[in-house]
């Protein structure tokens, strides 16, 4: 038998960790059957976290959920026993058994399965496997990006260009005397509420390599970079030890699988920047400098790193990359619309029952993904709207949840595909606080060349600002919308460009929500700090005293089993009475 | 291999190695942009050089962008000019400083004081000269004069004393003509249009010396025997020497300007005929009607007005006084009339004023010399009743007053202490309360209520096709004699406009200007405001001899070096202030939070970098990295908070080459170099 | 406030020795040097603009232009507070006026003992567990102002008695 921990970031935050060290400790005493423990990466159902797998030998999966370092004994006692019904209770639910099964995965195929660390175990599913064909079976660059080609592969970054058109360029881009030529990966996942790059390479770095690779041999680049976010220590960590063990095997450096392709591969870390993950900057970053955009043309296929022809794609472009050439194109373009082939990572989280990592064909419906996958809203509240693409995208309202996800279908929503973050809303967000949020992570994260994202992103942040705080005036909105277009027009680089989309997707589909704000000094969500107020309802409460416990500034007075009663003149608006009352007795106005 | 393309119609030919900008430029059609410099690489910062090209979905930057064949490139889009305006308005709203000094703005007629007291500094006279005459004649009459505000908005207020900059006007005028080198007005060829102007005062002077320079024909008519208006017939000799105005007057006169004095509208010629031979009227009457103060026994013999008094004197008649004289009124005309009753002889001159010497409108350097004089100030008073004997004054009922309430001017308005008067004893009263027009002779259509000419306050046209009117005599009444300046010029603008079929409007530009209180010069050395020489109180008391001797050139180089320099240096160059006021923005569109910025980093000895004024073209760095090879200069921080920065330890500053590249390329004023004057003082 | 210990420039030479000579190496020897000491105290900034032959004004420009970079010390327990969606969706402003409440300490502030320092972060990628904070590499999920005092104080008493130890 073996037991399976699972330890991507997610687990090991939800203590994962803590249950690792009890069962070794447990085993450590007695272990007369040799049941092996081991660790995968993230699988992606993080709402359940920590999991702990156990296969029989029979391959027969047990998988146990919620688990904590005191249920360990439990799991031993079981494992050890040979009924596996003893850590019944610790079983996964059918109906959560439903967030996997109705999944298809493609670049996760080996998340939350394969042992991240052991190359072995991904040789034994199958690694490498698509690079050997490359090499042994003398397909050539432009082969290999044929079947990208008709596979449809989109970059799943943000933009969604075509990976083979971008290949074909840097294949075709002169080199210089040196010949050099550079594959990069950009790893900087920066859109908020976005992990799928993190759990590829927490849960299957080989596969990335593996796909860098087959890019590497398409361009005709000898070097290879990972750009990783510096706030991924684990991501770090797994690659830096996937690619130590990928060059001890010959799967990177020299002559790779005895052929005349010669590659290697580093990883740079990144130091805290969201435009890096635009490609000009995180060129920049790469040379060690600001990471501020550079102006294109010249594109990097033509003058990228170094000035040298350079492709990048993000992490999950390339962790579906090896599976195509494995399987074919057209098993690729099988999947998907007509223009968005293939499957879809998306990190699905906010007020959603079930959040965790979802990989869908292209075409599912948001609806799907959100009600049939995710579960639905948590506590049996009603959905709100959905964003999607983070900064650059846009919450799409409950009327358009039946859009099916596809990038021009996406686009036409007003928010995008972007690399897949999905952050679920219900009634208690207020959507003009959210486009704040936005905004103020724009402005934070804008790198202050051009003007119209600096000042304008900076500017639009003050107007949400006192819309939020019952300041807005009249002729607030207009003037939103007339500097949403002028960044988008006159931004240097798509964080600038995009930047205006959460306020314009508010503006189109929460305009009452803006106006009661500015009109009303009203925030119908209950959110804005400023404008709501907090009542006890006499009605309700049963005088238990929690609320009062929980003020901070002791604006709550009342005796035990009385109705108790606010301070309006000294409540914070801080929601802990709010949070603590069992009985619905705290209202927001 | 060159292609061709159009912008805005105009045919452009470019070679390979042509963005669309520099293909312009060469095609002389100029794309206006903050960032670009040919010596750097395309950085594409500013956003200013957005065009829109027919068939390309997004906006280009014409920095950056290669031509196309056959493109169709528009500068002016309803797309372009939003996102090139809001990167303007967006630009504007994170900088801040003075375009022009506060001294030149609260000038009525907007005059370059900085410029002209820098020149006195370096001893450049005739272009100080020069500078002045750019926005009005009679410098050297207007010097003595004016009341100056100016000095009330002068910054150097807030280390110790304003500068003196109309002593400096009048010291550079007096000193130009010493030299032998007096101003000559520079006339465009004539025009063939006629221009009459009624009234020979400063407004008719000012308007008559700029539509000359216009070239057209002016003739000037006045019903006093000589031109100068109020500066001849209103101010006293001790003041203005009328040898000085005439000889000023000489030097409008002289570029061509036919005078018809002794010629009163009405009387002497009608305004009918006016009208039909000229092509256009100018109205410039002033306001000779000495108000009424509508108390009983005014009529008495022994009451005169104020204006009517000084008028008379200014004829060279000599009014009899008696030995007791009261004025009544706070204003310069009422310190006119006090200081000249007091030359005239009487004894005791009385000032009487409804509110403190807080609230008197005179300067108070006219207060402080009439109280030498020996007049005497009666405050919080108010005449109730003339009476007289045998139909003569002989005295005064005043009603004592106290202070209440601010009142609409923000003036604390004076109430009657009930039941408090007191009586003096007079022989004469000059009645110096205010001044009205007398429009003898105008259609009546074209005045006001108040009797003023009604005018447009921006075209300053009257209801009548050709007539535009100015100075003392329009909508807002009687002034000082800067505004009545300040008028004609404007009015000579638009009745040129007009006379060339423009718009007659003129324009008011936009100017960045900021707040400063005196903890901002808190560093400043002090060094006082140069005394005036002149005659003392006993020497002056009995005479019409002018007061003053005038600066000596010592006293002037050291005032002129009191100057802050508070007006952006580099305003003449700088293209953001160029593009605000060409693209017509609104620079307040979106006012918020201003970058975080330190003191204003000196760069090396020679150079400091203003964070106020960064618009974060990035030239100066990159010139300094790319064309210097220093890299002296960098960019720190991110997103809104990024500012240039020279690098921080002192020892570092020797790295600077001091080759002011970066000063040159800026577009803005925030690269200052430290005039070779102020490095010398800051090594003593 | 602590007083500021004085800089061992030897400490980085390892680093230079590896990185001075490698073309684009500066964010990682800045990174490097950050392990080193905590922060980026400005006379290894000016060791390593010498080292390297890189103006000093392109360092400080890249230090202060990534937000891992600090310079100036930072308290024993960095806290990051993740700002992403998803936690800002669950209530991480609750969280922040927690810790401000519970520290006096507002972001990029530490505490006069020196003991905490707090920080807003971007996205940590822990959405699922949202609202999110780090401390030292522990990543702590599922946040309640109650939960996140209740964790501050445990680290508070740890570092009490390990000082007791000392």
């Amino acid at each position: 038998m073996r037991i399976i921990v699972g330890e991507g970031s997610c687990g090991l935050a939800a203590g994962a960790g803590a249950v690792h060290t009890a069962l070794e400790a447990l085993f450590a005493q007695s272990n007369p059957d040799g049941v092996e423990l081991g660790i995968t990466g993230c699988i992606g159902m993080c709402f359940l976290e920590p999991i702990v797998d156990v296969y029989e030998d029979d391959g027969t999966l047990h998988r146990l959920v919620k688990v904590q370092a005191k249920d360990a004994q439990t799991i031993y006692d079981a494992v050890t026993s040979g009924d596996l019904s003893l850590a019944d209770k610790l079983l996964i639910s059918p109906e959560d058994e439903q967030f996997l099964a109705k999944q298809t995965r493609v670049a996760l195929r080996h998340c939350g399965v394969i042992d991240p660390e052991s190359i072995d175990d991904y040789l034994a599913n199958g690694g490498y496997q698509a690079i050997a064909k490359v090499l042994a079976t003398g397909m050539s660059q432009e082969d290999v990006i044929e079947q990208i080609d008709i596979a449809g592969l989109r970059g799943r970054g943000g933009a969604g260009f075509s990976t083979a058109f971008k290949w074909r360029a840097a294949r075709d881009a002169k080199a210089d005397e040196t010949g050099q030529k550079y594959l990069i990966c950009n790893a900087d996942e920066g859109d908020p509420g976005a992990f799928m790059d993190r759990a590829v390479i927490e849960g299957d770095p080989h596969s990335l390599i593996e796909g860098m690779l087959i890019g590497a041999y398409s361009i005709g680049a000898s070097e290879a970079i990972v750009y990783v976010r510096a706030e991924y220590p684990l991501a770090i960590t797994r690659l830096r030890k996937a690619i130590a063990d990928a060059t001890e095997r010959g799967y990177l450096g020299e002559h790779i699988c005895g052929s005349d392709f010669s590659c290697t591969l580093r990883i740079k870390a990144g130091a805290g920047a969201f435009v890096c993950g635009e490609e000009t900057a995180l060129i920049e970053s790469l040379e060690g400098k600001r990471g501020m955009p550079r102006l294109k043309p010249p594109f990097p296929a033509q003058a990228g790193y170094w000035l040298k022809p350079s492709n990048i794609n993000n992490v999950e472009t390339y962790a579906n990359v090896a599976w195509i050439i494995k399987h074919g194109g057209e098993a690729f373009a099988a999947m998907g619309t007509e223009n968005s082939k293939g499957t879809k990572v998306f990190a699905l989280s906010g007020k959603i029952a079930r959040g965790g990592l979802v990989e869908v064909p292209m075409g599912t419906t948001l609806r799907e993904v959100i009600f049939g996958i995710g579960g639905g809203i948590r506590d049996g509240r009603e959905f709100k709207a959905v964003q999607l693409g983070g900064p650059s995208g846009g919450c799409v309202p409950a009327s358009k949840l039946d859009t099916v996800i596809d990038y021009n279908e996406l686009a036409a929503t007003g928010a995008i595909m972007g690399s897949g973050g999905m952050v679920v809303m219900d009634e208690s967000t207020c959507m003009v606080s959210m486009a704040r949020f936005f905004l103020d992570f724009t402005a934070k994260e804008s790198c202050g060349k051009c003007t119209h994202c600096r000042l304008g992103t900076k500017r639009m942040l003050e107007i949400l600002d006192r819309i939020v705080t019952g300041k807005g005036e009249a002729g607030d909105i207009e003037k939103l919308e007339d500097l949403c277009y002028a960044i988008k027009d006159g931004a240097l680089c798509g964080l600038g460009q995009t930047a205006p989309n959460p306020v314009l997707t508010t503006i189109r589909y929460f305009r009452d929500e803006l106006e009661a704000h500015i009109d009303e000094h009203r925030c119908p969500a209950g959110e804005c700090r400023e404008l709501i107020s907090y009542s006890i309802d006499k009605t309700k409460c049963i005088g238990c005293t929690a609320c009062a416990r929980q003020c901070p500034v002791g604006a709550i007075a009342g005796e035990r089993k009385s109705p108790h009663q606010i301070d309006p003149a000294l409540c914070i608006k801080c929601g802990n009475c709010k949070t603590a009352c069992r009985f619905g007795a705290v209202q927001v106005a | 291999m060159s292609i061709t393309y159009t912008i805005d119609g105009v045919k452009v030919v470019a070679e390979p190695s042509d963005t669309i900008l520099t293909s312009a430029t060469r095609a002389g059609v100029e794309i206006p942009t903050l960032c670009f410099d040919k010596r750097t690489a395309i950085y594409g910062a500013c956003g200013i050089c957005l065009v829109e090209v027919e068939g390309v979905p997004k906006l280009l930057r014409a920095c950056s962008a290669r031509p196309q064949e056959g493109y169709v490139v528009h500068l002016h889009t309803e797309r372009v000019d939003r996102a090139r305006k809001t990167a303007l308005e967006l630009l504007l709203s994170d900088h801040t400083g003075d375009c022009r000094g506060p001294c030149k703005l609260n000038c009525p007629a907007m005059t370059d004081c900085q410029k002209y007291v820098g020149e006195i500094r370096e001893g450049r006279y005739k272009d100080a000269v020069d500078t002045i005459y750019e926005a009005f004649p009679l410098p050297a009459s207007i010097g003595r004069v004016c009341p100056h505000p100016c000095e009330d908005a002068c910054r150097r207020k807030m280390v110790e004393e304003p500068i003196s900059i109309a002593f400096l006007k009048a010291f550079a005028a007096d000193k130009v003509e010493a030299d032998g080198t007096p101003y000559e007005v520079q006339c465009e060829p004539d025009t063939g249009k006629r221009v009459a102007i009624v009234g020979g005062g400063p407004a008719g002077l000012t308007a008559a010396y700029f539509l000359r320079r216009y070239g057209h024909a002016v003739t000037i008519y006045d019903k006093q025997p000589k031109l100068g208006g109020m500066l001849r017939y209103g101010i006293p000799e001790y003041r203005l020497p009328k040898a000085v105005l005439d000889r000023e007057i000489q030097i409008i006169l002289d570029a061509g300007v036919e005078v018809r004095t002794n010629t009163q509208l009405g009387r002497d010629i009608s305004f009918d005929e006016l009208r039909v031979s000229h092509d256009a009227v100018l109205l410039a009457l002033g306001a000779w009607k000495s108000m009424p103060m509508r108390v009983p026994g005014e009529d008495l013999e022994g009451v005169y007005g104020g204006i009517d008094f000084l008028e008379s004197l200014g004829l060279g008649e000599r009014p009899a006084l008696g030995e007791r004289v009261a004025v009544c009124g706070g204003g310069n005309t009422a310190m006119d009339c006090c200081r000249t009753a007091v030359r005239l002889g009487a004894k005791e001159v009385y000032v009487v004023y409804r509110r403190t010497r807080n609230e008197m409108p005179a300067a108070d350097i006219e207060i402080e010399e009439a109280e030498e004089e020996g007049v005497t100030f009666k405050f919080l008073t108010n005449p109730i009743e003339f009476y007289g004997e045998d139909g003569h004054v002989t005295g005064m009922k005043l009603q004592i007053m106290e202070l209440g309430e601010p009142d609409a001017s923000g003036r604390r308005r004076p109430v009657p202490v009930e039941g408090a008067t007191e009586d003096i004893a007079i022989d004469n009263v000059l009645m110096a309360i205010g001044q009205g027009a007398n429009c003898a002779g105008v259609d009546a259509d074209l005045l006001t209520q108040r009797g003023t000419i009604a005018c447009d306050e921006l075209t300053f046209r009257t209801s009548i096709d050709n007539v535009f009117a100015a100075g003392d005599v329009t909508n807002r009444g009687a002034g000082i004699a800067i505004q009545a300046i300040a008028e004609a010029q404007k009015a000579a603008l638009c009745i040129n406009n007009y006379l060339e079929g423009d718009e007659v409007r003129a324009k008011v530009p936009y100017f960045v200007t900021q707040e400063k209180t005196p903890a901002d010069f808190e560093d400043e050395p002090k060094q006082k405001r140069e005394k005036m020489p002149g005659l003392t109180p006993e020497q002056r008391r009995d005479n019409f001899e002018p007061i003053y001797f005038g600066f000596t050139e010592e006293q002037a180089l050291r005032e002129a070096s009191r100057c802050l320099e508070c007006g952006c240096h580099d305003y003449f160059e700088c293209r953001l202030i160029r593009y605000a006021n060409a693209f017509d923005i609104d620079p307040e569109r979106f006012a918020g939070e201003m970058h975080d910025r330190e003191e204003k980093p000196v760069v090396s000895e020679v150079i400091i970098h203003d964070p106020d004024k960064c618009v974060l073209c990035g030239l100066c760095y990159r010139i300094c990295d790319q064309e210097v090879g220093k890299t002296f200069l960098g960019l720190y921080n991110r997103g809104f908070s990024t500012v240039v920065n020279p690098m921080v330890p002192d020892e570092a500053r020797t790295f600077c080459a001091s080759c002011l590249k970066c000063v040159e390329a800026c577009p803005t004023g925030a690269m200052k170099s430290i005039p070779a004057v102020e490095r010398m003082t800051q090594i003593i | 406030m602590q007083t500021l210990a004085p800089v061992d420039l030897s400490l980085i030479e390892p680093t230079l020795d590896t990185y001075a000579d490698v073309p684009g190496s500066l964010i990682t020897i800045l990174q490097e040097t950050q392990e080193t000491y905590g922060y980026l105290p400005m006379e290894a900034m000016e060791l390593i603009a010498e080292r390297t032959n890189t103006p000093i004004a392109t360092i400080v420009g890249v230090a202060t232009f990534y937000a891992q970079f600090r310079l100036e010390p930072v308290g024993k327990h960095l806290i990051m507070l993740c700002q992403g969606t998803a936690c800002h969706v669950n209530g991480s402003e609750l969280i922040s006026a927690a810790i401000t409440d519970e520290l006096g300490i507002e972001d990029g502030g530490t505490t006069d003992d020196g003991l905490f320092s707090l920080k807003h972060v971007a996205c940590l990628g822990c959405c699922s567990l949202s609202p999110v904070m780090m401390i030292n590499g522990n990543t702590y999920g599922s946040l309640t102002p109650d939960k996140a005092r209740k964790i501050l104080r445990e680290l508070a008493a740890e570092n009490a008695e390990g000082g007791e130890a000392q």
